[in-house]
């Protein structure tokens, strides 16, 4: 059956080229047009359309696409961009569009792009979730993986785990992966890039569950500016509905950024010599410090927590001065699997260590449906 | 440069740094240790906690000082014709031992401003001292660059107990070699080397194509009661192996000519060919 079409832009040219293009193929019905989203609202329900083209390279567009996800929900909503600015997608997408698509597009990019944001899951905005961890060796990496697979599992919707630990990332060998594109290559093309184009750095590594790898040099983390690995965050929640991203330990240009641009922050620690706590209490001074708004949300999670007693968690409380809000205990499994690559096939769901992040999993999903 | 009087003896301080591209592997432990073997030669010793946002220096050793890093940049920004370095230094003592320590700073918004150039300045500022010891963390930023620039030595530390600590551990290895540090200067040293683990070291050693030039023993109970005392290991663990092979490494450092006691025994034959043709005080 053929998408009802309604397009809305107001350029005349681009309008004639648009529908001339849908019209050539069976897929597509234009049932009418209009220069102006605000003209469409009302007489666009007449036609029972299930597929918008709305050019939102327009200030005014973009501050009424929220009503149209309330007019006609469950229709398809494409924004349409004659550049790719992921500011105005990510504002588009929390005013709840399918996804955003660069016009002038051929009827087959338009079929694709449709399948890439049915893929993703709700029409709902992203959910950006930040890793980070003061010293590193603290369980981030792999909270991070388990997450992820559990994420994809339990919603079907696509899960994008970004190695940002640029230096030293682990997760490829976590899943036994070589990828062929990285990080580092993303944020190198960022400016060119459209989520067609960059669906193919992302590698599979299970149904739903995708990575992008950092780079196999050290050096080669240079080469990546807080901006441009802003905007490929960014654009990787187009094509994903939950972007989890690794941070290198420790406070850098590149991970404030991210954070900054988070839904929420797992600042995750393994207690060893004790003085982690410390190096906890720094790092909340410091995130309290540099955001200013309520907007990003900082949690604690602490992993191999021994004894995995509520009154040890009240004991970390007290010296941090601060809630708990995960704990995970020890699983001495984990290292040996994580070891020879078999991460994806996870560990069995009895064990205390999935049931705690399966919860975890729980409220992740929770909080990211609560939001609007 | 500012000349301050100290500059006016012209001699330099042998550097060593203490690097790894794992965290969490005993850098910390290592760089205190040496630092307390140095000085309980006789040398004059300082030890700068150069893992700015969570440096545990002082923490390991139960000081608490107001003296740090971040202090002596301002104080050097402010004025660096009179800036004196010994200022900002915080004394440790146990018995007659004693060494100078550089905390880290106590803010991680101060660790954040610190000045790769400023601090290099300021590093080179301690040449009245024989050993200055470099407690890095475990990345290659610029700060650690140029401080691996300026060291004699770089001892470049693994546990290689876990694939990714492996792989971080060559990857690391082959970066400084490509960045085009001497061989000669880069020297492997394996943590933990004897813990029950899924990896050998000679496996390690054949990835790497180098051999370890140390390898500590693994004690967590001797580590674990050198911190909960605030004390070097010779004091808080003084019959440990780990003490006796930090002593034995000391002692190669300073060509110490007393006899040398036994490393961990499997690797017995494999120090005797590397430690051929020792100078004054290192192999080159």
């Amino acid at each position: 059956m053929a998408y009802r079409v309604i397009v809305i832009e107001e350029d005349s040219d681009m309008l004639e080229d648009i529908v001339a293009t849908l019209r050539r193929s069976p897929d597509f019905e234009v049932s009418s047009t209009y220069k102006t989203a605000k003209a469409a609202i009302g007489p666009a329900s007449m036609f029972n359309p299930n597929l918008f083209f709305i050019n939102i390279d327009n200030e005014e567009t973009l501050n009424i696409l929220e009503t149209f996800d309330s007019v006609f929900p469950g229709a398809y909503v494409l924004g349409m961009m004659a550049q790719w600015d992921a500011l105005k997608a990510q504002r588009a997408m929390e005013a709840g569009i399918t996804g955003c698509i660069i016009k002038p597009f051929t009827a087959k990019e338009v079929l694709e792009y449709l399948q890439l944001y049915a893929a993703r899951g709700k029409h709902e905005p992203a959910r950006f979730i930040s890793f980070f961890s003061p010293k590193g060796r603290s369980g981030r990496t792999t909270l991070a993986a388990l997450l992820a697979l559990l994420i994809a599992e339990k919603t079907g919707e696509r899960v994008a785990l970004i190695d940002a630990d640029l230096q030293f990332g682990d997760l490829p060998i976590f899943f036994d992966l070589a990828p062929k594109r990285t990080l580092v290559d993303a944020t190198q093309d960022i400016k060119l890039l459209t989520p067609m184009t960059f669906a193919p750095y992302f590698s599979e590594i299970k149904k739903g569950v995708s990575l992008l790898a950092s780079p196999d040099r050290p050096e080669y983390a240079e080469l990546v500016s807080p901006e441009n690995l802003v905007e490929v965050v960014a654009m990787t929640g187009n094509i994903f509905r939950y972007v989890l991203i690794d941070l290198p330990a420790g406070f850098n240009p590149l991970s404030l950024n991210v954070c900054r641009m988070s839904d929420v922050v797992f600042v995750t620690t393994m207690i060893n010599s004790g003085f982690e706590i410390n190096h906890v209490r720094k790092s909340l001074e410091m995130f309290n410090s540099q955001f200013d708004d309520d907007k990003v949300n900082v949690k604690t999670v602490f992993t191999r927590v021994n004894p995995f007693t509520e009154d040890q968690r009240l004991k970390i409380e007290l010296k941090l001065n601060y809630p708990v809000d995960v704990m995970i205990p020890n699983e001495y499994r984990m290292i040996s699997i994580a070891n020879s690559g078999r991460l994806s096939r996870g560990l069995p769901p009895d064990t205390l260590l999935m049931k705690s992040v399966n919860s975890m999993a729980d409220k992740v999903i929770a909080a990211a449906n609560e939001r609007r | 440069m500012a000349g301050t009087a100290s500059n006016m003896i012209q001699r330099t301080s042998i550097i060593i740094s203490v690097f790894s591209t794992s965290p969490g592997i005993g850098k910390t432990v290592i760089a205190i240790n040496l630092a307390a073997g140095l000085a309980n030669e006789g040398y004059k010793v300082c030890l700068a906690d150069l893992d700015l946002q969570f440096g545990d220096v002082l923490n390991y050793l139960k000081l608490n000082s107001s003296n740090t890093v971040a202090g002596a940049q301002r104080a050097y920004l402010d004025n660096p014709e009179n800036f004196r370095i010994e200022n900002f230094l915080t004394e440790y003592r146990i018995g007659k031992l004693e060494f100078s320590i550089l905390p880290a700073p106590r803010f991680i918004y101060d660790a954040y401003q610190t000045d790769v150039q400023i601090l290099t300045s300021i590093i080179k500022q301690m040449d009245y001292y024989d050993f200055i010891i470099l407690d890095l963390n475990s990345m290659f930023s610029s700060l650690n660059l140029a401080m691996l620039d300026m060291s004699t030595i770089i001892n470049y530390i693994g546990v290689i107990d876990f694939l990714p600590a492996l792989k971080n551990y060559k990857i690391g290895y082959d970066t400084l070699l490509r960045f085009e540090y001497e061989e000669s200067k880069i020297r492997l040293i394996e943590n933990r080397a004897d813990s029950q683990k899924l990896i050998e070291g000679k496996d390690v050693e054949r990835l790497l194509g180098e051999p370890f030039y140390h390898r500590f023993p693994n004690d967590f109970p001797a580590v674990n009661k050198s911190i909960n005392a605030g004390q070097p290991l010779m004091f808080a663990a003084p019959d440990s192996r780990l003490t006796e092979s930090f002593y034995n490494l000391v002692g190669r450092y300073t060509n110490r000519q007393s006899t040398v006691k036994p490393e961990i025994k499997s690797n017995g034959g494999l120090f005797s060919t590397i430690t051929k043709g020792i100078g004054k005080f290192f192999g080159f």
